[in-house]
């Protein structure tokens, strides 16, 4: 097959992808819709399977049976994790718009630009090996499949008749077109991530279609194609059985590819940086460890059948292409060719990608941004100098890459230098598991474990893949440095036994994690870190990160300092968004709070990395961490607003219980209201009556001169009655006015004994008892009862009460007594009758004035009813009280309470 | 919050199943042929599908609300 035809090929093929992913990002139509589909984040996952597995895979499994696998069985183990693990990481980066593994790792230790740094570093040295690795594979194919000979050694010819050093270049500037052509905000490569899932259709394709080939054009099935290789030993144990023989290499495999399905920078560029919908993760959880199965499938049968066909010296590493062209299929050996450079274009383009924007964010950026001279931070367009940069980072990785591939690579397999490239970026695995886990995880534990994992790495590794090379020689690894046998790079203080991978991935993660949470326990995180932990490790509870710092800047400030990064347009849209979320309105917001700094940080961190925007927006903020002072204050305002909330709280309780209070005042007027007008009334029922019928009688006496004598007596015997009762109404009427309007206290105060006044009030009552042949009896037990009060008001409520008596005994049978004894302190005087005694219901209200107890329209008044009234008042203003009782014997008893002894002391 | 942590267990337990019954020791216990075909190389994809089959299964419909809370950012 001619050269120019295969070139011719090649870059139609790549120029395919790049329309491809041109029309996406250009068209609105279904092409731009595809990068909304989980199948297409499924399939740019696969850009995991690179030319390792597409070649390399077949080699390993010619030489070594099934143990290429757990390079595949480790990111399936993950990916059951997912839920777990991943979504986890994916939703950090989402919230944080992480652009890198690198810039994770910074970010979630405080945002050190340092440490993000060290990460691009290793990330870069770690990496060049794996992009050799695919120079050298697709280099190789080209050599067999132009050539129709087997491995052509591309490091003896000049450098300009390489094939790997054009594909290097095609690759590069390949890379370019995808990776770099726009700043997007978050990092987003649309058009690239449905070319790689594109490419990976087209791997997935062309494996299974050698596969096929193999057993059905090559063989008479797979059952034929075992039953050849069962006939020769040689072949037959490689796969078949032997105890044994996966040990400690398979099971270190089986976790550094574990963790560089996280690690590897393409793998977190597609997997979190590209998501676009979190959701897409639960299909790719079992479609992508689908995908890994079915193009493993048929690794095994065309390395088998390699084997069988092809002389014993054939390069593993190019069977896939040796056996169709041995077997005289051309085309399906183009069509392998094409799935090799299919895998090799895709991990290249993406890991270029991924390795400028971690080199461009968190090394070249706050480096340039940090040089005052430079001034950059003030300059209008940076989105020109940001591509350059990127450019300029690819192509020199690219460069480092083919000078590691012309130079270190030839005497290894393609599985052996990957695995270099997979201990390396597993160094991050402890930090950032840790980061993620565990909130007591410090930055100079990450600073530690990483560094020192790192440079267990160069020794056990990096050092030797140089002097197998010739340029170290090679008693470095025989004898160790200086002849120094425990510095033996593969067997490190005297370790042996183990494969070179399997040893160095051993004492580096042992002393990475070991080094990482030592000096995490005995180290102290500072306020920010500690923040960041919090918000990293909680990551599961939705909730702001704690705020430590205050800021605020600009808005016209930090718009025009993103809009140099993403375009005014972008940047403009954005903070109307982000504005229309807090309800503010974005044209006339000025000042930019905390939250709003954040934001603007946030989104320059999705197109420059967290440390550089870290950095950027610094130089304009007006920022200071709280201190003691700002704390105390914040404390203080607090506890003032704590108190005044207690005050206002006190104060309307009081002034409830004032509206109570008034309520109940207001009540009490209603009702004296009422009772004045009732007292009205009753007052004018009163004086009417008696005046009515005096003035009926005395007419009639006037008018009528022919009445009898004895009618005349008899009428003025009514007047004259009439009269008198008017007159006691009178009286008593102007006795309560005056008891009322000498207050709360008797009008006179002295010394005056009870008994006495008993005594006297009886003697002149005596006539009326006897009148009515009502029986009194008196027991007087306290002798002398002194008190201080008003004598003669004293002996009328004695006389209201004995009255009282007189009216309600039934005439004849009537019994009274009046009792007069000490209780305590106080002296009690209860006068009791036989009558038909008072309901309870009745005993309050007979005290007030003009009630009078019975129908009204029916008994005839004995009294005007004021004298119970005027008892109550008079005895209340000696401070004492009067209740009624029910007499032992029926009827009631009237009881009067003094306080003797007390009003006497005062 | 029952439903999550059980599931989050039985993913726990499946990825415990795979590490075992995909890595030596257990591994090593299976050789020879079956029909005719490697049994080493039936077992490892068999497993690998079950497991496959078992994540599948195990289904992506623990939503739980986006970290920021669902707020709308400019992104």
């Amino acid at each position: 097959m001619s050269q120019q035809l295969i070139v011719a090929v090649a870059l139609a093929y790549l120029l395919l992808l790049f329309l491809v992913a041109w029309m996406v990002e250009h068209s609105s139509g279904w092409l731009s819709r595809l990068t909304g589909s989980s199948v297409v984040y499924t399939l740019s996952l696969a850009v995991y399977c690179s030319s390792w597995t597409f070649n390399g895979g077949v080699g390993r499994a010619a030489q070594s049976g099934l143990d290429f696998l757990p390079i595949y069985l480790g990111p399936t183990l993950v990916f059951i994790l997912g839920p777990i693990l991943i979504r986890r990481i994916l939703r950090i980066s989402k919230a944080n718009r992480i652009t890198s593994i690198a810039d994770l790792i910074g970010a979630r230790f405080g945002k050190s630009g340092g440490l993000a740094a060290l990460v691009t570093v290793i990330a870069v040295v770690g990496l060049i090996p794996y992009i050799a690795l695919q120079l050298k594979s697709i280099a190789s194919g080209f050599a067999a499949l132009s050539a129709g000979g087997f491995g052509g050694a591309s490091a003896t010819r000049p450098v300009l008749m390489d094939e790997a050093l054009w594909a290097a270049v095609v690759l590069t500037v390949f890379a370019m077109l995808f990776g770099s052509r726009s700043i997007r905000p978050g990092e987003h490569h649309p058009g690239m991530v449905v070319a790689v899932a594109l490419e990976s259709i087209l791997k997935l394709v062309s494996l299974t279609a050698i596969g096929l080939f193999v057993g059905y054009g090559a063989f008479h099935g797979f059952g034929d194609l075992f039953t050849q290789a069962a006939a020769i030993p040689e072949i037959s144990t490689i796969y078949e059985y032997s105890p044994h023989r996966y040990g400690y290499s398979w099971i270190s495999m089986t976790v550094l590819a574990g963790l560089a399905i996280f690690c590897l920078p393409r793998q977190f560029q597609v997997m979190f940086v590209e998501n676009v919908v979190e959701q897409h993760l639960d299909k790719a959880r079992w479609q992508f460890p689908l995908y890994l199965l079915a193009i493993n499938l048929f690794v095994l049968p065309i390395a088998i059948a390699g084997r069988l066909m092809l002389p014993a010296d054939t390069d593993p590493d190019n069977l896939v292409l040796a056996v169709p062209l041995a077997a005289g299929q051309p085309l399906i050996a183009l069509i392998a060719f094409l799935g090799g450079v299919s895998a090799a274009a895709s991990m290249v383009v993406v890991e270029t990608t991924a390795l400028s924007i971690m080199v461009c964010n968190d090394v070249v950026m706050p480096a340039l941004l940090r040089v005052k001279s430079l001034d950059l931070a003030s300059r209008s367009d940076l989105t020109r100098l940001l591509l350059w940069v990127r450019r300029g980072v690819m192509a020199a990785v690219m460069a480092l890459g083919y000078l590691y591939m012309r130079h270190d690579s030839a005497q290894f397999a393609l599985v052996s230098i990957g695995l270099m490239s997979f201990v390396a970026v597993a160094q991050f695995a402890p930090a950032m598991l840790g980061g993620l886990f565990w909130g007591g995880a410090t930055k100079a534990g990450a600073f530690t474990g990483i560094t020192s994992g790192f440079l267990i790495w160069c020794y056990t590794l990096l050092l030797p893949s140089f002097a197998r090379s010739g340029a170290l020689g090679m008693e470095f690894i025989a004898d160790g440095p200086f002849g120094i046998a425990l510095l033996k790079p593969y067997a490190l203080f005297g370790f042996e036994g183990l494969d070179p991978v399997t040893h160095a991935a051993f004492w580096s993660l042992l002393v990475n994690a070991g080094g990482f949470i030592a000096v995490s326990l005995a180290g102290r995180q500072t306020p920010v870190e500690h923040a960041r932990a919090a918000m990293f490790v909680d990551a599961d509870h939705p909730g702001d990160a704690a705020q430590i710092w205050r800021r605020t800047a600009l808005v016209p400030d930090l718009m025009s300092l993103t809009a140099r990064f993403l375009g005014r347009e972008r940047a403009e849209a954005a903070f109307a968004d982000w504005a229309g979320s807090r309800g503010v309105d974005p044209a006339t917001a000025v000042t930019a709070d905390t939250e709003t700094v954040l934001f603007y940080e946030r989104l320059l961190a999705g197109v420059i990395g967290a440390a550089s925007a870290r950095v950027l927006v610094g130089a304009i903020v007006e920022e200071e961490p709280l201190g003691v002072d700002e704390v105390m204050r914040i404390l203080d305002e607090t506890s003032r607003i704590i108190e005044a909330n207690r005050q206002l709280e006190e104060k309307s309780r009081a002034l409830e219980a004032a509206t109570a209070e008034l309520t109940g005042v207001n009540a009490r007027l209603q009702e004296l209201d009422r009772l004045k007008d009732d007292f009205i009334a009753t007052v004018n029922h009163e004086l009417r009556t008696p005046l009515a019928s005096i003035r009926a009688f005395s007419e009639i006496l006037r008018d009528h001169p022919e009445l009898s004598d004895d009618e005349r007596l008899e009428f003025l015997r009514v007047v004259v009655a009439e009269s008198e009762r008017l007159t006691r109404l009178i009286n008593q009427l102007l006795d309560l006015s005056k008891i009322e309007a000498s207050g709360s206290f008797p009008a006179e105060r002295q010394p005056v004994d009870l008994a006495a006044v008993i005594r006297e009030s009886t003697a002149a009552m005596q006539q009326v008892f006897a009148g009515s042949q009502v029986g009194l009896k008196l027991s007087i037990e306290a002798e002398p009862a002194e008190i201080v009060g008003d004598h003669d008001r004293l002996v009328q409520v004695v006389i209201n009460l004995l009255g009282n008596a007189v009216k309600f005994s039934p005439p004849g049978r009537g019994e009274a007594e009046l009792r007069l004894r000490r209780v305590g302190d106080e002296l009690e005087l209860s006068v009791a009758d036989n009558g038909p005694g008072i309901r309870a219901a009745d005993r309050e209200i007979v005290f007030e004035r003009f009630r009078q107890l019975g129908d009204p329209m029916t008994d005839k008044p004995q009294g005007v009813g004021l004298g119970l009234a005027i008892s109550h008042r008079i005895v209340t203003q000696h401070g004492g009280r009067i209740w009624i009782e029910d007499a032992i014997g029926g009827g009631a008893v009237f009881k009067i309470r003094l306080g003797g002894t007390r009003l006497a002391a005062e | 919050m029952l439903r999550r942590s059980r599931r989050r267990d039985r993913l726990l337990g499946l990825f415990g199943l795979g590490v075992l019954l995909l890595d030596p020791p257990i591994l090593n216990l299976v050789g020879g042929t079956l029909f005719g075909w490697p049994s080493l190389y039936l077992y490892l994809f068999g497993v690998w599908g079950l497991l496959i089959a078992g994540a599948a299964w195990l289904g992506g419909r623990g939503t739980a609300p986006p970290i920021d809370g669902g707020r709308k950012t400019g992104r």
